[in-house]
């Protein structure tokens, strides 16, 4: 069963927007991720290294003919965050959260 | 970082999450020009089996297989591209082939039932007429099905069902 958990990393605005569009996908081109979160080809580079990193994202880079196409997707890893961070929102949402961001940040510490 | 996350900023975040998810779904892969291009291939193929000469069935059945490969490579690209996640709206799948099921049924119904009362009236080329009746059908029906079908899978996989 999936436990709530808050997850600074994904939390940020311009990474949730970017998990969240790679959570409703498989792979997904640079192109049209750069194009649907609306950042730069650099800003976004610099997005999935972070994510990469942190081993929520899998990069792919191929070659279609001769133009190279990079693609990315959730590592299983990174699904899970999300849908623990999820789960924390919603219960922010519903009242309980106070607890569940307290309480994810002390795991951390610990 | 705020120490504690405010309902309004999580509420705020679920709302992002879902405006993402529902981008992938809605983003577009059929052209509006592709519909348009399979009707006139579904015209011109009829009329090329209704001419009953052997070398234009032979022609027609080539230019029809040649055309919709062409007509479906940035279809192709553009579904490969993002495609949304299995399981990502359960229950889903079946009600997007009981629709597409339903949607082919109404296209072939239209056809036979055009086709042949055209062919009791004596009018001809009855095949072609209701061809492209049915192209025509296929070309405003088929981005209905497709907004239909995003709209179906927008609403049943929120992140706050």
């Amino acid at each position: 069963m999936t436990t709530p958990r808050f997850d600074e990393l994904i939390h940020a605005p311009t990474r949730l927007s970017l998990v969240a569009f790679l959570a409703a996908t498989g792979w997904a081109d640079f192109a049209v991720l750069r194009d649907s979160v609306g950042l730069s080809d650099s800003a976004l580079s610099k997005q999935l290294t972070t994510l990469q990193d942190a081993g929520y994202v899998e990069i792919r880079k191929a070659f279609v003919g001769k133009r190279p196409r990079t693609s990315a997707r959730l590592t299983a890893d990174g699904r899970t965050a999300f849908d623990r961070h999820v789960l924390a929102l919603q219960q922010i949402v519903s009242g309980a959260g106070g607890s569940v961001v307290q309480a994810s940040r002390s795991s951390e510490q610990s | 970082m705020n120490e504690w996350i405010e309902p309004a900023d999580a509420a705020e975040a679920l709302s992002e999450i879902d405006r993402r998810r529902e981008q992938v779904i809605r983003r577009k892969v059929f052209p509006g020009w592709w519909w348009w291009a399979y009707a006139v291939l579904f015209v011109g193929f009829t009329a090329a089996v209704e001419s009953g000469r052997g070398v234009l069935i032979g022609i027609g059945i080539a230019a029809f297989v040649a055309c919709s490969l062409v007509i479906d490579v940035p279809v192709r690209r553009a579904a490969g591209a993002a495609p949304p996640r299995r399981g990502l709206a359960p229950g889903a799948a079946r009600r997007t082939l009981i629709g597409l099921v339903a949607f082919v049924a109404v296209l072939v119904g239209v056809a036979l039932a055009i086709g042949l009362s055209l062919k009791a009236a004596g009018v001809p080329e009855p095949g072609t007429i209701a061809a492209a009746v049915t192209g025509v059908l296929f070309a405003v029906g088929g981005p209905i099905l497709v907004r239909w079908e995003a709209s179906m899978l927008v609403r049943r996989s929120g992140s706050r069902r």
